[in-house]
């Protein structure tokens, strides 16, 4: 860090009303640097990162770009200045090419005036050669999966000159696969000098991508790290302000009678859709009062395994036997699943979880109005009584019950979906990816949540990309891989090779 | 739970139990509650506005300000009870995100139905009125069904369902108005459907009220009950409603289903009104209730709106449209006016602060 550095943000403050978003903050990027920005859920990242990125343009303090002090009047102007942010929300028009996206509203241009096509898809040929991205620049960025429309994002960003890159939670939608490949991508932008800002809620990443960590708390400083060397107590210390002990709680009793009993479940679509992967020989069982692992890479056909149980999937023709308590079940819809006490925690909680409009209370008595209405109307006083309840239960932090789910962090929304889902009084739990986003104190609540339902005889099937997850919460593993079970892993010997050794399906033919 | 009812606590009938005054679910009382309230409540008070202006404005004949005059009031609800009956339904229909551009159509459809079969076929009041509600309904119930099954947009099912419902009205009048005559006898439509077009105690006029009980009943349905939930919900996001085990295919067909039915009633009175049933009734009568629910604050996204809202939008444009006539201002520059005032509705909506 000797040299000066490409950004220097000094002194940064900002309040919403009442709120002190970030406080007194100071932060450097320099050139070929891969800088962690570390934090809960509302300790600050987003602020800061939305002051660099010029989205907020009204703040105190002061930043500096090669040493020039520079004020920003919106996003265009942080491009120009070199500064490129890849939103977690991509910001990308699927109805249009890759090449069109690269160069949205800075399309080359012919003699005639016309957009010069050819050009445009030579260039953004060359910048996805850049990144290693074998794809053809006329496809529909609607059709590519989440990894390869980042590369896309970052393509643009090249495309822009940015010298420093800013990325939020690029990973958070990534297969093991695809994060090796972005860190790659990482590491080529980092020799060419372009200063990296990360920000990510997984441990793991840091150690082997980031220069850098700074650790914001409650909108201040708390510390600045060396990922490579701090212990990750150290680190999460830093940014709870406590320590955690024991994130994932003991192990637990024994489980009881089988609840869920699902034979070679296969599901014929109707209409094949491009990206799924639905079930394909699906052997699985879940006890009462167990915790069962859902592993597979992206495309493995987790979340559509999830949804087929719950009668969420595509429709198709559905073979194989399904059982609940030993009798037949087949859902034809999420009400019919309900009605069988199978709950469901979608990955997408923002598209498919929650009505962000809405009132927290609204949302969590959604699922369970039937209990609180005599002859069709809504038992007011009741609901009031129901939603307390919930949101004590759960510990979800929100103003109050009438605030917008969408006022509430990811973790806090997260708690909202459960404690919806949790209100219709299931037996068996299905949870897609259910600490996706959230950060890592609302993690441990999860997980101490989980424990508690499942030693109360829930009955819990949990999809997770992250295998230190699966690995300490769940009482067995089963592995998908194309839409088939591979491998059913009891605790003593799940680990993380077996898990991605089965994963990657047995036949070396048959990986893609 | 506080579903986006502004105008439920003001228009409250004395029969209704009082709102309650628990906070504990509403809104904190600080600034921002003042001005979200502001927002929420912006129908009434641009009808509030639109009130004290047109005083202002009104001719004043030997002494007495005309628009005030009970006689220009009454007329004024009566001139919006078709629309607003119409755009009652719409509200439903546009909180789930939808559209329904077939209920002018539906109303022309019903007014000919009416007179038809009181006229040509003989039938009784009710039979008559039964039969019209059920092709309403059911030609609504069948148009959420399309959209719900098939999954065609509302927009483009409405639209066919406008064509469908005229060819129908005309193949079934002739392609004529058919008059309705009073009396006993053959091709006589029976005394009492006169009543529609005349008024309780010689002050309140029959469509006038059951424009006002259709909306607050209207107005109670979507305050607390757990359909008006569903309704919310589905509007504000279909897949989290489907998950949360809303029945949405039934919600759906139901919110057109009602849709229909209220075009119909609006239909009957139409016929009652004019003392006929033409096939062309009710032509644009669409885009004038969507406008009313516009200027009830309720948007065209689905999710969120309300009631009271959209009866105020209706009796807005009742007194804009009344006030420029009795200034004898042109019908044209009305029209201008009112594209006006649904811009300008729009716009304020827009102001209103995002949570963050």
């Amino acid at each position: 860090m000797t040299e000066r550095p490409l950004v220097r943000m000094t002194g940064i403050g900002k309040r919403f009303g009442g709120v002190q978003a970030c406080r007194d903050i100071d932060l450097t990027i320099a050139a070929g640097e891969v800088h962690a920005l570390l934090g809960e859920n509302g300790a600050g990242k987003s602020t800061l990162i939305n002051i660099l990125s010029g989205v907020i343009t009204d703040y105190d303090g002061t930043i500096e770009v090669d040493g020039r002090p520079v004020s920003f009047g919106g996003p265009v102007d942080a491009q120009r200045a070199g500064i490129a942010t890849i939103h977690q929300e991509l910001d990308l028009v699927a109805g249009l090419s890759i090449a069109e996206n690269m160069f949205l509203g800075r399309e080359p241009r012919t003699r005639l005036g016309g957009v010069d096509i050819r050009r445009m898809r030579r260039q953004a040929a060359e910048h996805l050669r850049t990144l290693g991205a074998d794809l053809d620049p006329r496809r529909l960025v609607g059709s590519l999966r989440v990894g390869e429309q980042q590369l896309v994002e970052i393509g643009r960003a090249l495309s822009l000159d940015a010298r420093v890159l800013i990325m939020d939670e690029p990973t958070a939608a990534l297969a093991d696969a695809e994060v090796e490949r972005l860190f790659e991508t990482i590491k080529e932008l980092r020799r060419a000098g372009v200063g990296i800002v990360y920000i990510s809620h997984r441990m793991a990443e840091l150690e082997v991508i980031a220069d850098r960590a700074t650790v914001l708390r409650n909108g201040g400083l708390a510390g600045t790290v060396d990922p490579r060397t701090a212990s990750r107590d150290e680190i999460i210390q830093l940014m709870v302000g406590r320590s955690v002990d024991a994130l994932f709680g003991e192990g637990r009793n024994e489980p009881g009678k089988v609840l869920l009993d699902v034979r070679n479940l296969a599901v014929t679509p109707r209409r094949p859709t491009p990206g799924r992967t639905e079930p394909a020989g699906v052997d699985l069982t879940v006890r009462t009062g167990e915790i069962v692992g859902l592993a597979g890479l992206m495309g493995a056909g987790r979340t559509e395994l999830l949804e087929t149980l719950f009668g969420a999937g595509g429709s198709g023709r559905r073979s194989g036997q399904m059982t609940i308590d030993g009798r037949p079940y087949g859902p034809h819809g999420p009400r019919a699943a309900l009605a069988r006490g199978v709950a469901f925690v979608p990955e997408d909680r923002r598209g498919a979880g929650l009505m962000l409009e809405h009132s927290v209370a609204e949302n969590v008595v959604l699922s369970a109005l039937a209990t609180l209405t005599t002859l069709g109307v809504v038992r007011r006083q009741a609901v009031r009584r129901t939603v307390a309840e919930q949101l004590t239960a759960l510990a979800v932090k929100a103003a109050s019950p009438a605030v917008a789910a969408a006022t509430l962090s990811g973790g806090n929304q997260q708690k909202v979906v459960f404690a919806k889902q949790l209100l219709t009084q299931p037996r068996l739990l299905l949870l897609d990816e259910p600490t996706r986003g959230v950060d890592i104190g609302a993690k441990a609540e999860i997980y101490r949540l989980l424990h508690r339902l499942a030693d109360a005889g829930m009955a819990i099937l949990l999809a997770s990309s992250e295998l230190p997850e699966l690995l300490s919460l769940c009482d067995r593993v089963v592995v998908l891989h194309r839409g088939r079970t591979v491998a059913t892993l009891p605790r003593a010997s799940a680990t993380q090779q077996a898990i991605l050794a089965a994963a990657n399906g047995d036949d070396a033919k048959e990986t893609r | 739970m506080t579903p986006p009812n502004p105008t439920a606590v003001e228009e409250a009938p004395a029969g209704t139990p009082p709102p309650r005054r628990r906070p504990s679910l509403r809104l904190p009382r600080d600034r921002h509650a003042l001005v979200d309230n502001f927002f929420r409540f912006q129908s009434l008070f641009g009808l509030v506005a639109v009130f004290l202006i047109a005083i202002a404005v009104s001719p004043v004949r030997n002494g007495e300000n005309i628009f005030l005059s009970s006689g220009n009031l009454a007329n004024i609800v009566r001139a919006v009870s078709e629309i607003g009956i119409i755009a009652v339904g719409m509200t439903f229909v546009i909180l789930i995100g939808g559209i329904d551009l077939s209920v002018g159509a539906v109303l022309g459809l019903a007014a000919v139905g009416s007179a038809t079969l009181m006229v040509d076929s003989g039938m009784g009041i009710l039979p008559t009125v039964l039969i019209v509600l059920l092709i309403g309904t059911a030609f609504g119930a069948t148009q959420g069904a399309i959209v719900a099954r098939i999954g065609i947009q509302s927009f483009i099912v409405t639209l066919a369902g406008l064509q469908a419902a005229r060819g129908i009205a005309r193949m079934w009048s002739g392609g004529l108005g058919v008059p309705i005559a009073y009396g006993d006898g053959p091709k006589e439509a029976p005394e009492a459907f006169s009543l529609l077009s005349g008024s309780i105690n010689g002050v309140l006029p029959v469509p006038a009220v059951l424009f006002i009980a259709i909306g607050i009943g209207a107005l109670l349905v979507l305050r607390s009950t757990a359909f008006a939930r569903h309704v919310y919900a589905i509007g504000g996001n279909e897949k989290a409603a489907r998950l949360s085990g809303v029945p949405v295919r039934r919600v759906r067909i139901t919110v057109f289903a009602i849709s229909g039915l209220l075009a119909a009633l609006a239909g009957i009175i139409h016929a009652g009104q004019l003392n006929q049933g033409s096939p062309n009734d009710g032509s644009g009568y669409e885009l004038d209730a969507i406008a009313a629910v516009v200027i009830g604050g309720t948007s065209l996204a689905g999710g969120s709106g309300s009631m009271g809202g959209t009866i105020a939008g209706a009796l807005l444009l009742g007194i804009l449209n009344n006030i420029l006539a009795l200034n004898n201002i042109d019908a044209n520059v009305q029209l201008v006016v009112k594209g006006l005032v649904i811009v300008a509705a729009a716009a304020l909506q827009k102001l209103r602060p995002r949570i963050s």
